[in-house]
């Protein structure tokens, strides 16, 4: 439980015709970065609209930065910056004119601020935005989003579909963002794109808040996990032979061995690895987990 | 310049001179009809509504001529185009091209984003009209006929509020919908439908076109005053399209 609660939702319920794409939802999230995650279609960008007030909860309520969720959501977005995770934008615009249409309702500052954001990000901003990359628009859209001053900012995918390079550059601006005490809500569903800079990490799947933790704790349980593989698969006695080294657990997997260690340091357990009865692996893979195997190892969910 | 104001100058401008340009050709046209007039009756007898409009030209002149063809023919035919295919973008069109979620969550209320979208398609649909209503007098000049400013511009709130009827229809559709072309194409066909329907006899009083044809455009230029009768309901659908189309755009989802 954060200590200041800049986002909280209780009960927020949303409905789509037969489908209950948002389950009923209490979560509080305080200042530092809180990541979403969860897989297509788990109800992070419903649960996201609906806290910004751009869909109708069916039941319960939220509070952001201390104003209530009432109406069309309009005092909450004058307190809140939302990037939403849909890529349509105006073709016909130059990304400067599209910064001003996105930006209409702040104040005269975030105009620079975001033009600043935009140029850091390497944005060509006279350009017209209909001959931007997808990667472009992204961070258009993130520079939008980053520009207010506002305590709380919620991102839906800021990080999709951005190269290697610009996610770092991205995620670098949302850690100094929350560095000044703001609040940041980002969503993805690739747990190794966001986790670095999460301090919470919030699974929802199949429009339920399966999980709430500490990102530090979640880093803690990946990094006890090593999967191996062999070429034309585990040998059948690489499950016995790795049980007997004394780690907490050995499963085989599809096509690889996943081990649970004792400690998060895998060097004891690759040394006796290298001494054990079995071939030279073809890929050893040590800190790096899937949203599905987080859910389905360490959760016992399945689904994703 | 914002995007908005861009886009609905441009439309201004192209449906403005559209207008201007059949309302010139039909008021310099005028003496060379006025002499076939004879020859064009003739040919209107297989038409009787036809013959009808011919009639009222002959015995009330170039009034007639003016008001069936600048309000009757180019208003109702054009107007009711640009009502139909921009009422049909207002909101669909946003939806259509994904920019519907940018729109909305911004910090502005829907009430006003509704406001804003509905005034400016009716901007742009009563501006064009008052604005080709206002050359009228210079042009038939042209033709050596005079016609009364003031009553023509009661013509022309007239046709207004008919076309903003069908404007507002269109644009609370709109704010239900995510598809501009079928609405505007259903639109589209129900008021040729209507319009074929006016040039037929037996049903010519079924259609929304009696709403503004050459006899109650003659009536306001004789009485001077706008006939309440029709031009009030017309007012109500303006304001209940509007109020209508802000309900549905109120629990709209992206």
């Amino acid at each position: 439980m954060p200590s200041t609660t800049n986002i909280s939702s209780k009960g927020l319920t949303r409905r789509f015709g037969d489908h209950l794409a948002l389950h009923p939802t209490d979560l509080e999230v305080g200042p530092g970065v809180t990541g979403l995650l969860g897989p297509n279609g788990s109800g992070k960008s419903t649960f996201m609209r609906c806290l910004v007030g751009l869909v109708r909860p069916d039941a319960g309520s939220a509070v952001i930065d201390g104003v209530t969720l009432t109406g069309d959501g309009v005092e909450i977005r004058r307190r809140v910056t939302y990037a939403p995770g849909e890529l349509a934008l105006y073709g016909e615009l130059r990304a400067d004119e599209h910064l001003r249409f996105l930006l209409r309702g702040r104040e005269d500052e975030a105009f620079g601020r975001a033009k600043k954001i935009a140029e850091i990000l390497g944005l060509p901003l006279g350009q017209k935005v209909r001959s931007f990359s997808h990667g472009m628009k992204r961070q258009l859209i993130f520079a939008a989003a980053m520009a207010p001053d506002v305590r709380v900012r919620i991102l839906d995918e800021p990080t999709e579909g951005l190269d290697p390079t610009k996610r770092s550059e991205v995620l670098e601006l949302m850690a100094e963002d929350a560095q000044d005490g703001r609040t940041i809500l980002l969503s993805s569903h690739h747990l190794g794109e966001v986790d670095a800079i999460c301090e919470n990490l919030a699974f929802l799947d199949g429009g339920r808040l399966v999980s709430v933790e500490n990102a530090q704790r979640v880093r803690e349980r990946t990094s006890q996990i090593v999967r191996i593989w062999w070429t034309g698969g585990a040998p059948k006695d690489a499950v016995q032979v790795l049980s007997s080294l004394g780690e907490e657990e050995v499963k085989l997997q599809d096509d690889h061995l996943m081990i649970h260690l004792t400690s998060s340091d895998p060097r004891p357990f690759l040394k006796r690895l290298g001494d054990a009865p079995l071939p030279a692996p073809s890929a050893v893979e040590h800190g790096r987990i899937s949203l599905a195997l987080l859910y389905r190892e360490i959760y016992g969910v399945e689904g994703v | 310049m914002s995007r908005s104001t861009k886009g609905w100058l441009f439309t201004l401008l192209g449906y403005t001179l559209v207008l201007e340009m059949m309302l010139a050709a039909a008021i310099l046209y005028w003496p060379n009809f006025r002499d076939h007039l004879g020859a064009v009756k003739l040919l209107s007898k297989p038409l009787p509504v036809l013959g009808d409009i011919i009639a009222q030209v002959e015995s009330m002149g170039v009034a007639a001529y003016v008001v069936g063809q600048h309000f009757f023919k180019g208003c109702n035919v054009l107007g009711a185009a640009a009502a139909a295919l921009i009422g049909a973008a207002a909101v669909a069109g946003e939806a259509q091209r994904g920019t519907l979620e940018i729109w909305l969550a911004r910090p502005v209320t829907r009430l006003r984003l509704a406001s804003e979208r509905y005034l400016s398609g009716q901007a742009v649909i009563w501006l064009g009209v008052f604005l080709t209503t206002l050359t009228i007098p210079l042009l038939l000049t042209q033709v050596d006929e005079i016609m009364r400013l003031d009553r023509l511009m009661l013509c022309a709130l007239h046709q207004c509020l008919f076309l903003g009827a069908v404007y507002s229809i269109t644009y609370l559709i709109s704010c239900a919908s995510s598809e501009p072309m079928r609405i505007s194409m259903g639109v589209l066909f129900f008021m040729i439908f209507q319009f074929g329907i006016y040039m037929v006899k037996t049903v010519t009083h079924w259609s929304v076109y009696r709403l503004a044809d050459i006899e109650v455009f003659h009536h306001i230029l004789v009485d001077g005053v706008l006939d309440w009768g029709i031009a009030g309901p017309m007012l109500a659908i303006n304001l209940a399209g509007f109020l209508g189309g802000y309900v549905f755009l109120k629990r709209r989802c992206p």
